[in-house]
């Protein structure tokens, strides 16, 4: 997958900027509250108990203030990517137990592979390695930045 | 959507997690990537409660199917089983939204219509 092609799975309606949620769960609940609304979803209740379930296996909170929420669904039509940050950060029980302040929410469905999104996700943490390009996430206040640290147009 | 449904279609995500943790090409990549998968046997645990909760006469069909086929329930798309994509008569549809729990008639999996 091509920088150019990473920036393009990410949609300007699928990125919240500024959580207003400060705890894990309520995190989880604004961030599949945003993508029922944006027509992604039909039902939550899946998406929610799938992703606390995935939680009890391990925190997604990866550490360096990152966060990688994913799993697959049959609740999911199409593999879909979800940006959000917390400028305060937020008490995700991450591995660095520091607060997490960017989020990537993957989901896939179920009757397709796990490689549909692991590759996915094996870009984006490689992605938050990087320490300039972690300071810039934290900093990410529109679609256009967003874009623009992911390497592409989007197009 | 049937409760009980509602309850299949968690335990198979469930399962569906736990199968990814167990498989070693797929928890060598998550743990390659830094993430840790302690918790495998409370997914297990939540996995036998949550098939508790569920009726035993359909908890046996899906687990009977779920040993079967890779996945016991499959979604349905443009009218089409994404289990074996036959195209399923128009009136299957209008029991499926009257909450009934249907099943595929070519393949035998549980039917999600999202």
């Amino acid at each position: 997958m091509e920088s150019k092609k990473l920036a393009s799975l990410f949609q300007e309606d699928l990125c919240i900027f500024s959580l207003r949620s400060r705890k894990k769960a309520s995190v989880m609940q604004e961030m599949v509250r945003h993508l029922k609304a944006s027509g992604k979803i039909t039902d939550e209740h899946f998406i929610l108990e799938m992703l606390k379930n995935r939680e009890s296996l391990g925190s997604t909170g990866l550490g360096l203030g990152a966060a990688f929420p994913h799993g697959r669904s049959i609740a999911i039509p199409e593999l879909t990517v979800l940006f959000a940050r917390s400028p305060s950060g937020v008490d995700f029980e991450a591995l660095d137990s520091k607060p997490t302040k960017i989020f990537f929410l993957i989901l896939a469905p179920s009757e397709k592979g796990a490689e549909t999104y692991l590759d996915l996700l094996s870009r984006l943490t490689a992605l938050v390695q990087q320490p300039e390009t972690l300071e810039k996430l934290y900093e990410i206040k529109d679609f256009e930045s967003l874009q623009a640290v992911l390497g592409g147009d989007g197009k | 959507m049937r409760e009980e449904f509602k309850l299949l279609v968690a335990l198979q995500d469930l399962d569906i997690m736990i199968k990814e943790a167990e498989e070693k090409k797929t928890s060598d990549q998550l743990k390659d990537m830094g993430f840790q998968l302690d918790g495998l046997e409370e997914l297990r645990k939540a996995r036998a409660k949550l098939a508790g909760k569920i009726p035993t006469a359909l908890r046996n069909r899906y687990e009977k199917l779920a040993g079967h086929y890779s996945m016991a329930i499959i979604p349905v798309t443009e009218n089409r089983c994404l289990g074996c994509f036959v195209k399923l008569p128009t009136s299957f549809f209008s029991s499926a939204y009257s909450s009934e729990l249907i099943t595929c008639e070519n393949c035998g999996r549980l039917l999600f219509i999202p």
